[in-house]
């Protein structure tokens, strides 16, 4: 009775590790590529991964592979870039771009492996450069620096629940 | 149909197929593109949003969720079906409906289960496409929003509510989502606006099993519009499940057969002669429910709700078999039929313990 998921939208997507193997494979695009490749930047700078100390950050993606950042509110480290993915490039409409890491941990799930901002690992290798993707991929994540608050919803529930009431009940807002 | 004793293990109810068919999944349909009508005149009207008793910070909110068909994943519509004649609409819970797992898993493995052993017959079938729909609607949902991952939260301390969650976490795994869980009460609001997980991770998709009228009404109701949270169920849900769509469906569709007689509380025509039930525009299990029989009101059940207002429905009491009243679930995921739930009290006002029941179309 389960969906076979075969039915997705998935369009082709290329992946580069530099404006140049970008430009090398699409001569007529030196424009987007280049378009492509600072999208992907300003869009890393935002969301990729964060750390305190550098330790954490290598232990995720190898030596060397995190810069450190600094900020007003501190600084943290993120790993590099290590390629981008490019999706309808030549399109007149619009094209997708966005980052992507890899690690040289030997204790990273990421270990040689294609991975999203959020965490999505694509499979196969590094050395795989084309792939068929949904356009999920593409669909950018908000910034979260820090949490500043906890706890703003549920209060209503707690004031509903003060009531006295003859059921014992395990809860729940279900009608 | 009829009503076994329900300690008897195999107690069920049954239906014929055009009971099903004609009584209950054609009207179900019918009632809900009704709601949707109402729910479009609602969110267009300042009046009608005031008499809905929406905060007017949220109309924008809730107006625009419409407009853009937010998309909607279930619903439940009680009926009130005794076999015979037209099924009538009790109400419409369409925000945060539960006894879906029942519904969709439960009763269909005790159909199975029985029709292998024997007790019923080959040939039994039910009204259940619930869980299919549901997965479809899962991925139905991903494509559209270009998703692949979702929160789910619900209330702390309750177990039946987790259950239902863990049930369409479920389902949207079964749909290649990737579902993580979060307390309604642990949600986080970040620098940036945006909601926040125990992680720090943005929630951009959520299904939340809490009402509307409270996410409004409680403190994180005002960064509701800036964080830019595509809920499931959507804001529109806070106009369809409010109860003062009744008395709007009678004066926009007046004696339609499966619709009760039903008007705001503070403007009714004569209620004499009749006996009519007097309901909070959010109660939720049957709370704050009275009778009223002329110049008399009784009460049929406590509970904290009514400050917003009430509407008034002609008393059309359940059927009763056996000692126990029923009550017929009957779901819809996205404008689907998706099938029922009978459920049983010993009292005439179902709340939330009352039994649960299955059913078989033979």
């Amino acid at each position: 009775m389960f969906l076979s998921a075969c039915s997705d939208n998935r369009q082709p997507a290329d992946i580069y590790t530099s404006v140049d193997d970008c430009t090398s494979d699409n001569p007529d695009a030196a424009d987007e590529c280049q378009a492509a490749y600072q999208q992907a930047i300003d869009e890393a700078a935002r969301t990729s991964p964060k750390f305190s100390s550098v330790a954490d950050c290598e232990y995720e993606f190898g030596p060397n592979q995190c810069r450190q950042i600094a900020t007003d509110n501190g600084s943290f480290f993120m790993p590099f870039m290590a390629g981008f993915m490019v999706s309808q490039l030549m399109s007149p409409r619009s094209y997708y771009s966005q980052p992507l890491f890899t690690s040289y941990s030997p204790y990273s799930p990421f270990r040689s492996r294609w991975v999203t901002s959020d965490g999505y690992i694509f499979d196969g290798d590094i050395r795989k450069r084309k792939y068929r993707v949904k356009s999920s991929t593409f669909k950018p994540k908000p910034t979260v620096s820090r949490t500043i608050s906890r706890g703003g919803f549920g209060s209503s529930v707690r004031a509903k629940s003060s009531w006295g009431s003859s059921r014992s009940r395990s809860g729940g807002w279900g009608g | 149909m009829y009503g076994q004793p329900y300690w008897d293990e195999t107690a069920y109810y049954q239906f014929s197929l055009q009971q099903i068919e004609n009584d209950i999944e054609d009207p179900t349909a019918e009632l809900h593109q009704m709601c949707l009508a109402a729910t479009e005149r609602v969110v267009n009207s300042e009046a009608l949003l005031t008499r809905f008793a929406i905060p007017r910070a949220y109309w924008d909110l809730v107006h625009t969720s419409f407009h853009q068909r937010e998309p909607s994943l279930y619903s439940r519509l009680d009926l009130v079906y005794d076999g015979t004649g037209p099924a009538k609409l009790l109400e419409n819970n369409a925000d945060t409906p539960t006894s879906l797992y029942e519904s969709g898993f439960w009763q269909w493995l005790w159909l199975e289960q029985n029709v292998n052993n024997g007790q019923l017959p080959r040939q039994s079938d039910q009204f259940n496409s619930l869980q299919e729909k549901l997965i479809f609607r899962f991925a139905d949902i991903a494509r559209q929003k270009h998703i692949q991952q979702m929160h789910f939260a619900c209330c702390k301390d309750t177990d039946e509510d987790r259950g239902t969650v863990q049930y369409l976490q479920d389902c949207a795994s079964e749909a290649g989502l990737a579902a993580d869980f979060v307390y309604i009460e642990d949600i986080g609001l970040a620098d940036t606006g945006v909601f926040t997980d125990l992680d720090d991770a943005p929630i951009t998709d959520c299904f939340k099993l809490y009402p509307w009228e409270f996410m409004l009404a409680d403190p994180y109701g005002e960064a509701l519009i800036n964080a830019d949270v595509s809920w499931i169920e959507p804001a529109w849900k806070a106009v369809i499940s409010n109860k003062a769509i009744l008395p709007l469906l009678w004066e926009m569709f007046p004696h339609h057969p499966n619709l009760l007689e039903s008007y705001y509380a503070d403007a009714h025509p004569s209620l004499q002669g009749r006996e009519w039930v007097k309901k909070p525009l959010f109660s939720r299990e049957g709370a704050n429910i009275s009778l009223i029989n002329g110049e008399n009101e009784r009460t049929l059940s406590d509970g904290p709700y009514g400050e917003e207002g009430f509407i008034i429905q002609a008393f059309h009491p359940l059927p009763r078999f056996d000692r126990n009243y029923t009550l017929i679930g009957s779901w819809l995921v996205d404008n689907l039929p998706a099938g029922i739930s009978v459920r049983e009290d010993s009292s005439l006002v179902t709340q939330d313990l009352s039994r649960y029941l299955p059913h078989i179309i033979l």
